[in-house]
């Protein structure tokens, strides 16, 4: 009996994360996007809605990240943030006995 | 200058209070009303719907009251102001549908003045207290004023009644008492702990003096003092109607068993849903005029059995600014969310629902920050953040279950839109004003539909947006517009609802311009976050142009509506800014939208499509981010746009680039 998790990811029993559009496995339950494919680019291309240069604003390096499916390419997860700090977004589902 | 710690301050950092801890401190200094437990448990059903509604609808008299007597438009058209019932010892009863991040902590206020004004000056009927002192409790900054007033009944407390309302300028370096340049608190207006202005139902004019003299409009907040009174005194006589028909005992039955209703009620909730923990992060440029570094809150929520845990460990240390807040501000950060996410359909009893929740927070750091450190903006920095980042992680347990999953939202406006406007107005009075027009911020986005298009605020369930004629009435200004702006909202398979601009130039003053104070973070980055791949809502955009021939393009019969038309010299804003607007200046701010749920290229292209009819995304974004390719007749071609989506699909993550082809 699988969990869902969000609109792209699902956990099984066992702990293990996949795609729940592909089935391709990305991570267990304690780091559900371990196997997500990663990239950062400019926050400019999240597309207009970012309206300035974060130069403008600030001296930190401001980067679009943001994680794949291995499998189908669908975006698990985006985020706008300083690039000198890691990735705080994550989370655990526990595993049901 | 580094914040100092001063000696003293620690008497006012307060923290919530059990009720029986809360008994053993006041001793006999004070009488206290009760109630057995047994008539909380045996109340028939009838008679706990009937005067339970009657709580509520008596916190909606409240709200009608302070909105027909003050005479800000802030509180008359824009509703920010919130109410509430408490028990004897403050624990919130029933709060108010309107501002609830103000609402939040009257139960700290109430209950701090319970522990320390019982014995001096006292605490007796007619009596009402001032406070605007965030680590107090009350409100989120110094421009939060609640008014709190116990009501006895045969003798004892009965229960207290609290009215909270953002009063327009308190003093402090800048109009608005939004001092941009802030280090510390001394900056700012002074923040007042519990003070009794009113006593045996009269007001004592040498403490109203005192609180008034440090404003720059004192009779705009005399009015609204009145206003709270009026509130409070509304309550007073209809609970005590309740007490007269149904007996104190009774009311104070069902005011236990309301809470005990709302705690019940939340933990069935939270046993339905798995156990975890979700992490996530909100962020913040900019502490102050100046300032280029950005800051972090960071939360781990986790979920187990029926009990939640904030902790907030990883967060940045306060800084020398005005972004901080107390951990009034905090609480204040969370309830929101817990209220329209999670407790939809139980009674908004915070004193039940406070006991699922425990906080973890260090002090010391920006939204539990320690005296004296700046929290003038704390509303709508530290404490908008907190409820950032607590949407984030709620919406992200939410959407484990088919069902609850329906609620949750992802983060809704990034930030308020400070803009402030101070001077002379048309009829040669002193005037200051918080521009409230970005209460119509985006919503977020849900598990299932977009969120709605300017929709408000999560934290202001009854927010509203001022008319144009009414800010034009009140104030000298005049729009050239105020309308939707295209990709504001967060591109998702479901999109944030998008925001808004408005554009408007000084009018009418006699001298000419006035003062403009801006306050608005979200520019290096966005604050409201997509959930499940969706990306966050637009960016923050202030512009302010300089020397425009509007007054020309009025004289030929036109009214612009692009800045292109304006002309002029662009000045684009930092996130805190102060300047003077003269006659033929123009200012132009773009507020945020809610953020997206699920990847973009999930989305039905015909939703996209008819977005693109109705303004709300541009071709560019849904080209190149939704990946639509439309017909001639703006209809989407299903080869094209699969074929598309296909090759931005590797594109965006990387892959091959140089076999994407548009």
């Amino acid at each position: 009996m699988s969990i869902r998790i969000d609109d792209n990811l699902e956990q099984a029993a066992d702990g293990s994360v996949s795609c729940r559009h592909c089935q391709a496995a990305v991570g267990v339950a304690a780091e559900p996007l371990r196997d997500a494919r990663v990239r950062l680019s400019a926050p400019r291309d999240a597309g207009p809605s970012v309206r300035s240069n974060a130069r403008h604003f600030t001296d930190r390096e401001v980067v679009l990240r943001q994680s794949f499916c291995p499998g189908c390419l669908t975006m698990l997860q985006t985020e706008i943030v300083p690039g000198d700090e890691p990735s705080h977004r994550t989370r655990t589902v526990a595993v049901r006995a | 200058m580094a914040v100092i710690p001063v000696s003293g301050s620690e008497d006012f950092a307060n923290l919530p209070m059990s009720p029986e801890e809360t008994r053993r401190v006041v001793g006999d200094s004070v009488p206290l009303h009760d109630v057995d437990r047994s008539l909380v448990d045996g109340i028939d059903p009838l008679t706990y719907e009937v005067v339970r509604h009657r709580l509520t609808s008596i916190t909606e008299e409240m709200g009608d009251a302070l909105k027909r007597m003050s005479g800000s438009v802030v509180v008359t058209d824009c509703n920010d102001f919130d109410a509430g019932i408490m028990d004897e010892v403050g624990d919130v009863v029933q709060v108010g549908l309107y501002n609830t991040e103000l609402a939040a902590s009257l139960d700290m206020a109430a209950n701090w003045t319970l522990r320390h004004r019982a014995h001096r000056p006292g605490i007796g009927q007619g009596d009402m207290f001032l406070c605007n002192d965030p680590w107090v409790g009350g409100g989120l900054h110094q421009n939060d004023v609640s008014l709190f007033a116990p009501l006895f009944i045969d003798g004892e407390l009965f229960c207290w009644t609290g009215a909270v309302a953002h009063q327009v300028d308190l003093g402090g370096v800048s109009p608005g008492s939004w001092s941009i340049g802030a280090t510390d608190v001394f900056w700012e207006s002074v923040p007042t702990p519990p003070v009794k202005i009113v006593e045996g139902g009269e007001i004592r004019t040498d403490i109203e003096d005192v609180y008034l003299r440090r404003s720059r409009v004192p009779k705009l907040v005399a009015l609204d003092l009145r206003a709270k009174i009026g509130a409070n005194n509304v309550a007073h006589e209809r609970i005590q109607a309740l007490c007269d028909k149904y007996g104190a005992v009774v009311v104070k039955a069902v005011m236990r068993r309301t809470m005990d209703d709302a705690e019940s009620r939340l933990r069935a909730k939270l046993r339905e849903l798995p156990d975890g923990s979700w992490t996530s992060v909100a962020h913040q440029d900019s502490a102050r005029a100046g300032d280029r570094e950005i800051y972090k809150i960071v939360l781990t929520l986790t979920k187990a059995g029926d009990q939640l845990t904030l902790d907030f460990t990883g967060t940045d240390p306060q800084v020398d600014g005005l972004i901080n807040c107390t951990f009034a501000g905090l609480r204040g950060g969370v309830i929101p969310v817990v209220l329209t996410m999670l407790c939809g359909d139980l009674p908004w009893a915070p004193g039940g629902i406070h006991r699922c929740i425990d906080i973890v927070s260090e002090p010391g750091t920006i939204n539990n920050c320690t005296f004296p450190a700046g929290i003038g903006k704390a509303s709508v920095a530290s404490t908008w953040a907190t409820t950032n980042v607590t949407t984030e992680c709620l919406a992200g347990l939410l959407d484990t279950h088919p069902e609850h999953g329906k609620r949750a939202m992802s983060v809704c406006c990034g930030t308020w839109d400070f803009t402030l406007l101070a001077g002379v107005d048309q009829r040669g009075g002193g005037f200051v004003t918080m521009v409230c027009d970005s209460m119509a911020g985006g919503l977020g986005a849900r598990t299932d539909s977009d969120g709605v298009d300017t929709g408000g605020l999560a934290c202001i369930p009854m927010g509203r947006v001022a008319d144009v004629e009414m800010n034009e009435f009140a104030f000298p200004m005049l729009y050239l517009w105020r309308r939707e702006e295209a990709d504001s909202g967060g591109p998702g398979r479901y999109r944030g609802g998008v925001g808004a601009s408005s554009c408007f130039l000084p009018y009418g003053s006699p001298l000419g311009g006035v003062h403009l104070v801006v306050s608005a973070p979200g520019k290096a980055l966005p604050l409201a976050s997509g959930l499940s791949g969706g990306l966050p809502a637009g960016t923050q955009h202030d512009v302010l142009l300089r020397a425009t021939s509007v007054h020309e393009a009025f004289a030929a019969g036109r009214i612009p509506s692009s800045l292109e038309e304006l002309g002029g010299e662009l000045d684009l804003l930092p996130t805190h800014h102060e300047t003077d607007l003269g006659e033929a200046d123009v200012y132009f701010t773009h507020w945020q939208g809610g953020g997206g749920y699920g990847d973009p290229l999930r989305r039905d292209p015909e939703a996209v499509a008819a977005d693109l009819r109705a303004h709300k995304v541009s071709a560019r974004a849904a080209a190149d981010v939704y990946g639509v390719v439309l017909d001639d007749a703006g209809a989407p071609d299903p080869g094209a746009t699969e074929a598309h989506r296909a090759a931005l699909r590797r594109r965006r993550a990387g892959l091959e680039p140089e076999e994407a082809h548009a």
